[in-house]
């Protein structure tokens, strides 16, 4: 070996040895950024301990003392859509909206087991909104904690044993393993909001006139404000999600439809239809078709009930506000055809 | 299969294990089938495209060689099977949708085919690697390969073969056909760069990406909050292109080869012709050899020096995807490259700059950099016409201090960016001298930094290469 052999190999050597030591100093930072106020997670097979938001638990009286006849989960799909009112007008039954935008079908199957099914009450049907593959998709904004932790209890095992199966592949299991080594979660905790928020500080030296700006900054960059297919294509589906058969049982479908079942409700879920084009219903790909006609056989033999907006010649394009949003009068339209859907489905 | 991947990893190390204890012809059927497998792991339809171009190019280049006569025939049979599908699978929907605008703005609605599928990743790449084979052969400046096996390894090595660096046949092909040697120092050295090149995928160009994609995704924005959304986009294309570079050239020296750079520290280029002789060198290269000189480059005068630039740089941009806006950013380029050597033409006795200038010079150039990033990035021409028309007294104080406050966010991450280009720009035709220790510790602790902010800085949100989709 000449000198110069030796000297790289002492390069090479040096370099990574100090790739896996000097990443040790993420956990001695750590004890400067004390973790007093870090709770277990809900959901360890994603994350480490954390500080968290209180469960909700006033919806469950809430709820009970509501009776209502229909329960509508969702996101921002059920919320442009349903108008809770006119619902309730229309149908006779008072209708209690559980909806949160930004959230994901975790949160909402936590919505259906820790607040409707422990309040007791008997709604004609649950009805869940949601986007293409949503239901099978557990991952589909879970990193929405502060939605997350408002429906979630100490313990979530179903759903933990869930998204154990959907991100148990090697490599986030392997990623997990070295994070939680070197303490980066926790690292993390501290240093994201620190990097996100030096810049304000140097800008606005004031706490709360900062914070007002992160706020504003927040809402800036909000849905409203978002470029109409932008909108929409943020979530437009992508065909590798869409295989139903390799994710029904990686995702918390069957936990719902089975805790509905268990609690005597009827589960309705909706699937959504994105803005038509050109007076034609948004292209679907054969993949996506074959997983609709898979999730609605699906849903129908458990007991469940599926209801497909794709194609419904009464959505027109006029209905919309962006992509999948609809605008205050097709929210209200779209009430009023639903309504009479619920009519004919429910007599 | 991406680079930033527990499969990457799992996938190298086991070819890197199985390699070294190959002989050479061994070698280059396990290169072959890796990067194969490589190529085709998510979408295995990809390889009979790669492997047709292969054949065909290997086939064309033997023809010519074999029948001299004939050499246009198998010159044009290589030219329309690579530029067919290049074509077909890129430019297809381009072309259908530019016709029914037509169509449409002459009165008639009529509805045409589209295509449904994928764009294979990484197309323009390869197609334009094996071109410069078969237009090397025809030149007469490189001898058609006996070996379909060595063509093949050449065009598909999977290190680059979905973002580049473009390597000629004359560099790579040689490589392929030597004996070749486990070096340590070439593998020190890539282990460093691959780290160096995680670090800016993971930690720069992903966290500066969200910011360019949110500002791109508001309808109303700001001239502020555009700009400083640029700025973003800037470093991200950076970061994000020559991290995959220097993870294919890191890799590459694992296995023995050498890629060229691809990369010059762009962002202190301090005119146009400076700037692309820093940016995306292999393409320049390629479009400089085999379309600009061909055209008659600088030898022509005047107006067909203009357009020989213009049109260079209009299939540079074409190249980079089927959209206007991409022809815009090339022909904007062009444009620029024209004006400053049209100034220097008129000005032939102009004084070599002082160092004192060059540094506005640099910062200007770096503006013009932008205009046309924002070009690049904006897909829609009615948005590029609104955002060239955003200015500064327009804009809310809210506003204001978003797009400050942005700016210095990607600004931050980009750091490490520009301490290393102002670094190497400094030492440039003289090395720094730095003692043997100092260096050894300065490359350890880069690389556990690296590693460090790679596991706690890394975004949420990981983005594919920019690059896969040209």
């Amino acid at each position: 070996m000449t000198a110069a052999s030796r000297t790289a190999l002492t390069h090479l050597l040096v370099a990574a040895a100090a790739l896996l030591m000097l990443p040790l100093g993420i956990r001695a930072a750590n004890r400067l950024h004390p973790a007093a106020s870090l709770q277990p997670s809900y959901l360890p097979a994603l994350e480490g301990p954390r500080e968290r938001k209180p469960f909700e638990a006033e919806r469950v009286p809430a709820l009970a003392a509501l009776q209502p006849t229909w329960v509508v989960i969702g996101d921002s799909m059920a919320g442009s859509r349903i108008d809770p009112a006119v619902l309730t007008r229309l149908t006779g039954g008072v209708t209690a909206p559980l909806q949160w935008a930004g959230s994901g079908p975790a949160w909402w199957y936590l919505a259906l087991k820790n607040w409707v099914i422990p309040s007791g009450i008997r709604p004609r049907a649950v009805l869940i909104f949601f986007r293409d593959t949503n239901l099978t998709n557990v991952l589909f904004r879970i990193d929405a904690t502060w939605v997350l932790d408002t429906a979630a209890r100490d313990r979530e095992d179903d759903l933990n044993a869930a998204v154990a199966r959907r991100r148990g592949t090697a490599f986030y299991q392997a990623r997990d393993r070295i994070d939680r080594f070197y303490g980066a979660p926790q690292a993390r905790r501290w240093l994201e909001p620190a990097m996100n928020e030096w810049p304000a500080r140097l800008l606005i030296p004031y706490r709360r006139q900062r914070a007002a700006f992160m706020d504003q900054l927040n809402e800036r960059f909000g849905l409203a404000h978002l470029r109409p297919m932008d909108a929409a294509d943020m979530q437009a589906t992508e065909d590798r999600e869409a295989d139903f058969h390799a994710f029904v049982d990686k995702s918390i479908l069957p936990l719902m439809l089975r805790d509905a079942r268990q609690a005597g409700l009827t589960l309705c879920l909706v699937r959504v239809q994105r803005r038509p084009i050109g007076g034609r219903p948004p292209y679907q790909s054969p993949a996506l078709k074959r997983y609709v006609a898979d999730l609605k056989a699906y849903v129908e033999a458990n007991g469940g009930v599926f209801l497909d907006d794709y194609a419904d010649p009464n959505q027109t394009l006029d209905l919309y506000e962006d992509g999948d949003h609809l605008s205050r009068e097709g929210r209200e339209r779209y009430t009023e055809l639903f309504a009479s859907r619920l009519a004919r489905l429910f007599p | 299969m991406i680079f930033h991947s527990l499969d990457f990893l799992v996938f190298f190390l086991l070819v890197v294990a199985a390699y070294w204890g190959l002989g050479h012809r061994a070698q280059n059927v396990l290169l072959l089938a890796a990067s194969y497998f490589f190529y085709g792991y998510v979408h295995p339809w990809f390889l009979i495209l790669i492997a047709t171009s292969t054949v065909i190019d290997y086939a064309s280049a033997r023809g010519m060689e074999r029948r001299p006569d004939r050499r246009r025939w198998f010159m044009a049979a290589s030219i329309v099977s690579n530029f067919g599908m290049l074509g077909f699978f890129k430019y297809f929907n381009f072309f259908v949708d530019n016709v029914h605008a037509v169509l449409a703005a002459a009165g008639a609605d009529v509805a045409l085919p589209t295509l449904r599928v994928l764009l294979p990743v990484g197309i323009s790449f390869y197609t334009f690697q094996a071109m410069s084979y078969t237009v090397d052969v025809f030149r007469g400046e490189l001898r058609a390969r006996r070996s379909l096996l060595d063509v093949a390894v050449f065009i598909s090595f999977f290190p680059h073969l979905v973002a580049g660096p473009i390597q000629r046949a004359s560099f790579l092909l040689p490589q392929v056909e030597g004996e070749r040697r486990f070096s340590i120092e070439k593998a020190s050295s890539g282990f460093t760069l691959m780290v160096w090149g995680f670090f800016k995928k993971l930690v720069i160009a992903d966290n500066v990406g969200v910011i360019a994609n949110k500002v791109f995704a508001l309808s109303d924005p700001s001239f502020d909050v555009l700009w400083a959304g640029v700025f973003a986009f800037a470093i991200q294309i950076y970061a994000d292109f020559s991290a995959y570079t220097d993870i294919a050239r890191g890799s590459s020296r694992w296995l023995g080869f050498e890629l060229t750079e691809n990369f010059d520290h762009p962002y202190l280029a301090r005119t146009p012709a400076d700037f692309w002789r820093r940016w995306n060198i292999s393409l320049s290269t390629w479009f400089r050899d085999y379309v600009y000189i061909p055209l008659g480059g600088s030898r022509a005068t005047g107006w067909l020096w203009a357009r020989n630039v213009l049109v260079t740089f209009l299939l540079s941009g074409l190249w980079h995807g089927a959209s206007w806006n991409y022809v815009l950013w090339g022909l904007y380029h062009g444009v620029l490259l024209v004006i400053t050597r049209s100034h220097r033409i008129l000005r032939p006795a102009a004084k070599p700059v002082h160092a004192w200038m060059q540094v506005p010079q640099t910062v200007g150039m770096f503006a013009l950099t932008l205009v046309g990033w924002l070009l690049f990035r904006e897909t829609e021409l009615s948005a590029i016409v609104r955002d060239l028309r955003l200015v500064p007294w327009h804009s809310s104080p809210l506003d204001r201090q978003a797009g400050l406050y942005l700016f210095l966010l990607a600004f931050g991450y980009s750091i490490p960016l520009w301490v290393q280009s102002l670094w190497i720009e400094a030492h440039r035709g003289e090395p720094a001298r730095v003692p043997p220790p100092v260096a050894l510790a300065f490359r350890a602790i880069a690389c556990g930094a690296a590693f460090a902010a790679i596991l706690v800085l890394r975004s949420r949100t990981s983005l594919d290469f920019i690059y896969f989709q040209f």
